[in-house]
């Protein structure tokens, strides 16, 4: 029998395998700690702090970056009512529990991960459907509590079903999506035109 | 920074994905079925393979207008998907190695061959 | 030992229990594929079975029955294995069982909570025994607990069995695989509002185990059937497997940022995922040259065709479905249009059926083959084996011609709604609407019969193929202690 080479024995790829997984797994580590800093609400511009809700919000090309960031400017309080940071979280994790609790995700999609049946929510909030800022609370108010009465399908027949929407736990999703509409993803969906956009090109 | 595909690239874009994908299995299958069949001509297709990929990573980075960091990922491409495949069968002929003193085929095989024979 | 009918006998311990979690994978299979035709008919007559069943929950118990029946069939093939590779009895197998129809009657409850009472209120309780609605693992918590529960029976079996008898370099791999992939499941077991944390979580469960941990327990139980069937030496199935782990993990675990470009990551995952994503396909065109090498050196002949059939279908599937179609998507330049689009679909399609769907078939007609007796399945079938060749061929063109369909669909989505229209929802139904997509959609449901068909085809197959047989197969066992020379191993 010939000897096996080194770089062919089970003892080196035994040894290579381990190696590369480990410092593989490492950095992974590494760079999941520094995520987790970027993104928890509020500690960088990335992942707004939840009274985001209190505010007006827009996009804006950013030449340098080449491409649309968030702008928060002014306040826009949701439904008329400046809220402090513990209850803006309190009533964007009611939004955000309601989302997982009918779930959403098996019809649309968020920061495009989901299903493809109906339209990504990531923008929502600024999507120019809702007419205008007068009109958008009350229209979304409606709408989540019964869809197929204010279904619009674009002519595609599809609706979205009654999912037994509370008013509470419609109004912690519209809290929910207008956070999640200020989440800087750089440039997803592309070449978004808000709501406001559309108003004065 | 990434500078997003054009709208008139995007077949050009994702065909030359799938080109890059599939020369080089045809490139690296190719070159190992020459090399044990001792066909040159299946050699000289795996270069073609290799020349339609390296077409086909051109392709790629200039419709994803490529820059910096993306050029030089870009160069590994082309170098790794050379090297990897002749590297992968120098690594199978030598693991090989040591068995071709004993049977080359399981016995059990042999004999049923002979029994349908 | 009877030959050509199912005979427990014909078993050993861990291959009993091993059929009993085919049967279900089986069972889950055809429930996997009959939501998904009614998910696809949704698409073409929105108002089927609308506010009854509706597409959210077809869908969620397509996806959610494809995963589970894979894990059972994974499980099984561990589980048939397992004696023969550590040359001892499973140490836990009544264990083993309970574990067994605890997890099957929590999958039932499951269903049945999914297919009843399907959605709750946006409180704690819903998300603890209704639905998660995280998408791939809407496992109730109380369920998540536990497959836990069940996970670590199963480890126990395995590590124990193994510590017990022998290790090899096979079942090393095979234990430290298993604890990654349950750990993984942890990652996705919590509530948090924060969407962006949510998600980066929620992919270390999907991406590292479909692209990760998934790829090496197959390579597992490939390099096993490869010793066992093909009488390949073990040092070099060994050899292989360790390069395998090596270039799998070393681009996987990495390639994970290709799904942390728009979540609200920063960027530098952009580099970082397109270049390690990029490397994902370097170990599946390793796997078409290592194939072609042994095919050419050993000029092999199998005595079980139809899993042969379906083990090069995997190495295909695997390279076109993931590697291909994989590659064609991932770097963030052209990600930004396709991310979220029936282009995602057409991808998972033929990555999960190509690489998992595949190679559980062809363990399922190695386990048929030996239930009834280690008969031979050979060329020259009854029937001329029509059944396993035009199932196999209608299963492949069904999900070939569903990806073809949706690819289709998603570039067509792309285009219009991404580029052309700037992603707003007027944007996502001028896309919706355009003929190109619906026309998509109608022959994704044709290929979905086609696909339903060849699933009939398969059970049928399944059920019978090898009944009355009397030829025995030969099964070839090299053992490698040294001073023994090749053996050959008669079961008979
Ligand atoms: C057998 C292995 C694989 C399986 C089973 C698989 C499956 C999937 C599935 C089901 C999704 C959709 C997830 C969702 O619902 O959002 C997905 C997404 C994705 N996969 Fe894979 N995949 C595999 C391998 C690969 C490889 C090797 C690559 C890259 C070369 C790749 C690139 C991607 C990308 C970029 C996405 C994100 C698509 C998007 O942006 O929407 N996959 N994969
Ligand atoms: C009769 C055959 C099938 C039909 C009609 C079908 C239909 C569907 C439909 C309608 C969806 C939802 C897509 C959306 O959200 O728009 C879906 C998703 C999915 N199906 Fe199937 N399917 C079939 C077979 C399969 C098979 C055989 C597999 C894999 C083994 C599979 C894996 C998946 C996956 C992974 C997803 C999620 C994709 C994603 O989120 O990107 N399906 N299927
Ligand atoms: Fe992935």
């Amino acid at each position: 029998m010939n000897a096996t080479p080194l770089w062919a024995s089970e003892t080196f790829w035994k040894k290579t395998a381990i190696w590369v997984t480990a410092v593989s797994f490492l950095l992974l580590i590494v760079l999941t700690f520094d995520s987790m800093a970027k993104v928890s609400a509020g500690s960088t511009t990335r992942v707004p702090a939840y009274s985001v809700i209190n505010k007006k919000i827009d996009y804006r090309f950013n030449a340098s970056l080449n491409r649309y960031t968030p702008v928060v400017e002014g306040d826009a309080p949701l439904f008329g009512k400046i809220l402090s940071d513990e209850e803006a979280e309190k009533l964007v994790t009611l939004g955000k529990k309601t989302f997982q609790a009918k779930n959403c995700i098996n019809c649309h999609t968020v920061l495009g991960n989901g299903a493809y049946y109906a339209p990504d929510l990531t923008k929502s909030w600024l999507d120019p459907n809702w007419v205008d800022e007068t009109n958008r609370e009350i229209l979304m108010l409606a709408f989540l509590q019964d869809p197929p009465g204010n279904a619009r399908s674009y002519g595609t027949g599809r609706r979205m079903p009654d999912l037994g929407i509370t008013e509470d736990e419609a109004r912690g999703l519209i809290a929910f999506l207008k956070w999640t509409a200020a989440i800087d993803t750089n440039g997803f969906p592309h070449n978004f035109k808000t709501l406001y956009a559309q108003e004065n090109p | 920074m990434i500078e997003p595909v054009q709208l008139e690239d995007f077949f050009l874009n994702v065909f030359s994905a799938a080109v890059i994908v599939v020369s080089g299995a045809g490139y690296a299958g190719f070159y190992a079925w020459g090399k044990i069949a001792r066909r040159p001509g299946f050699v000289i297709s795996a270069y073609a393979s290799y020349a339609s990929l390296a077409a086909a990573v051109w392709v790629l980075a200039e419709t994803s207008h490529f820059e910096g960091f993306w050029r030089v990922a870009a160069g590994l491409m082309l170098i790794g998907y050379f090297a990897a495949p002749l590297a992968i069968f120098r690594l199978c002929t030598a693991m090989h190695a040591g068995e071709h003193s004993e049977h080359d085929r399981p016995i059990a095989n042999q004999q049923q061959e002979e029994e349908q024979s | 030992m009877s030959v050509g009918v199912l005979d427990s006998r014909n078993l050993n311990g861990g291959q009993k229990l091993a059929v009993k979690y085919f049967t279900v994978a089986m069972v889950l299979f055809v429930a996997q594929i009959l939501f998904g035709l009614l998910a696809a008919v949704q698409f073409i007559a929105p108002g089927f079975l609308f506010e009854t069943l509706d597409f959210s929950v077809n869908r969620m118990l397509h996806i959610n029955a494809m995963v589970v029946w894979m894990l059972y069939g994974f499980i099984g093939a561990v589980y048939w294995f397992l004696e023969e590779e550590s040359g001892v009895e499973v140490v836990g197998l009544k264990l083993g069982e309970i574990a067994f129809w605890v997890l099957t009657a929590a999958v039932g409850i499951v269903v049945l909570v999914y297919l009843f009472l399907q959605i709750g209120a946006g409180d704690d309780t819903t998300r603890w025994l209704i639905n998660e609605g995280r998408e791939y693992i809407e496992a109730p918590r109380w369920a998540d607990i536990g497959i836990v529960a069940v996970m670590l029976v199963f480890f126990y079996n395995v590590a124990g069995t193994f510590s017990k008898g022998r290790w090899s370099g096979v079942s090393g791999v095979l234990t430290l695989d298993l604890v990654a992939l349950v750990g993984l499941y942890l990652a996705g077991m919590f509530y948090t509002t924060n969407v962006t944390v949510d998600y980066y979580w929620w992919w270390w469960v999907v991406h590292l185990w479909v692209e990760a941990t998934w790829e090496v327990l197959v390579g597992c139980i490939m390099a096993w059937s490869l010793m066992k069937l093909l009488g390949v030496r073990r040092k070099i199935v060994q050899t292989w497997l360790y390069i395998e782990v090596a270039l799998m993990f070393g681009s996987g675990i990495l390639g994970l940022g290709h799904h942390y470009f728009w979540i609200g990551t920063p960027e530098y995952w952009l580099s970082i995922g397109g270049f390690f994503s990029a490397l994902e396909p370097i170990p599946l065109v390793a796997m078409v040259v290592h194939s072609i090498y042994d095919a050419g050196v050993h000029k092999f002949k199998s005595t079980n065709h139809p899993a042969l059939g379906w083990v090069i279908a995997h190495t295909f599937g695997n390279f076109f479905g993931a590697g291909v179609w994989g590659f064609m998507h991932t770097l963030p330049q052209i990600n930004l249009y396709t991310h979220g689009t029936q282009w995602t679909a057409s991808h998972g399609h033929l990555s999960f059926f190509g690489a998992y769907a595949t190679i559980n078939i062809a363990f399922f007609y190695l386990a048929v083959q030996q239930w009834r007796g280690n008969v031979w399945m050979g060329a020259n079938l009854a029937d001329n084996g029509w059944k396993w060749k035009w199932s196999m061929g209608l299963l492949n063109l069904g999900v070939v011609g569903m990806t073809v369909a949706l690819l289709i669909a998603g570039y067509e989505q792309s285009f219009i709604e991404r580029a052309v229209e700037g992603s707003t929802w007027s944007g996502y139904f001028a896309a919706q609407t355009h003929p190109w997509f619906t026309e998509a959609m109608f022959w994704r449901l044709i290929m979905g019969i086609v696909t339903a068909a060849g699933l009939a085809l398969l059970i049928w197959d399944l059920a019978t193929i090898g009944a009355g047989e009397t030829r025995p197969a030969l099964v070839i066992e090299r053992h490698e202690e040294p001073g023994v020379k090749a053996a050959v191993v008669q079961t008979a």
